[in-house]
């Protein structure tokens, strides 16, 4: 792991690590709801916690917003030029759509990040925090990796069908 | 009147227990204005050209200006900015370890804020080198500390 990755995961794993302290909170506005407050326009302030800023650089960067009962957590991938771009929109997107398999998944990313993590109270009990945690580190190790080789066989296959639609041409 | 039904009528009772973000933050007995954290950051600016940075974290991490308004408080923290930058890595554990458990809840909170500006962002690695730093002494404690206090820095 690259010398400067290794602080940044830190800092969020920490950060979730306070962050996923979570209560079964009913709903104080919708009788016999029980909604994740960070999603619902709030009247009552003090339900959402400070949100936290974890940032690489401008490109890299990780907003968690907590709240009694839930957390949103967002993640700003690397991208470079504009293929990475594509890229980064196309496998979000790809994982979106099946985000029911992923429980945590969120369906569409806060403004401004890429992809985005919404934990209740339900998740977490559920399943043991310290693996979710380790998923979501795991993810965001992951997916730099798996940009760059998508970007990597995507430059060797254009080289290939240009390769093999010129050829036609030279005589 | 349109749509009457949905007028929010408990907003109108002044004791509906409903909670602003400005009810959160405690009551001040007045606002620290620019020209008085001048000083300070003087104090700052002379520590940093004098390599002095274990006085300046401990100045700025004591007391911090929380009644100040936000104008102030971004002025104030860009000066702070220059002292966390300017710190080499080997020191940051040695000037870590110094501080009391009221600093280092200040620190974290202007870690957080410098990475939620640009500014800050353009020196993301460093900061997180403080933030590891600040972990490995005192753990999640000062995170959770700056989850639920509402003085902002």
């Amino acid at each position: 792991m690259s010398q400067s990755l290794r602080p940044y995961l830190t800092a969020v794993r920490y950060s979730l690590q306070a962050a996923l302290n979570l209560s079964n909170f009913s709903s104080q506005e919708v009788e016999r709801h029980n909604r994740p407050e960070v999603e619902v326009d709030n009247t009552s302030a003090e339900l959402l916690l400070q949100p936290m800023h974890i940032a690489r650089n401008e490109h890299e960067q990780v907003l968690i917003e907590p709240s009694v009962n839930s957390v949103r957590m967002s993640i700003k991938v690397k991208q470079a030029d504009e293929i990475e771009q594509i890229l980064v929109h196309k496998f979000t997107s790809f994982l979106e759509q099946r985000a029911e398999n992923f429980y945590v998944l969120r369906r569409v990313p806060v403004p401004g990040y890429s992809i985005s993590f919404l934990i209740t109270n339900k998740h977490t009990e559920t399943m043991i925090t310290e693996k979710l945690i380790e998923f979501i580190i795991d993810f965001m190790e992951e997916v730099d990796k798996e940009i760059s080789e998508m970007k990597l066989f995507l430059n060797a296959r254009a080289r290939f069908a240009a390769e093999a639609y010129l050829e036609q041409f030279v005589y | 009147m349109e749509d009457w039904r949905r007028i929010d009528i408990d907003a109108y009772d002044p004791e509906s227990g409903r909670l602003t973000a400005d009810d959160l933050k405690p009551p001040y007995s007045h606002t620290v204005s620019l020209q008085e954290l001048q000083p300070t950051i003087q104090q700052l600016r002379s520590y940093t050209s004098s390599g002095d940075f274990a006085a300046a974290v401990e100045l700025f991490t004591t007391d911090p200006p929380y009644n100040a308004d936000e104008q102030a408080k971004s002025q104030y923290f860009s000066g702070i900015l220059e002292v966390l930058t300017q710190v080499r890595q080997v020191d940051i554990a040695n000037i870590v370890k110094r501080l009391d458990r009221k600093q280092q809840d200040a620190l974290i909170k202007y870690l957080y804020k410098g990475m939620s500006i640009p500014e800050g962002q353009k020196h993301g690695g460093i900061l997180l080198a403080w933030f590891e730093k600040l972990t490995q002494v005192a753990g999640v404690n000062p995170i959770v500390h700056y989850l639920s206090d509402r003085r902002t820095v």
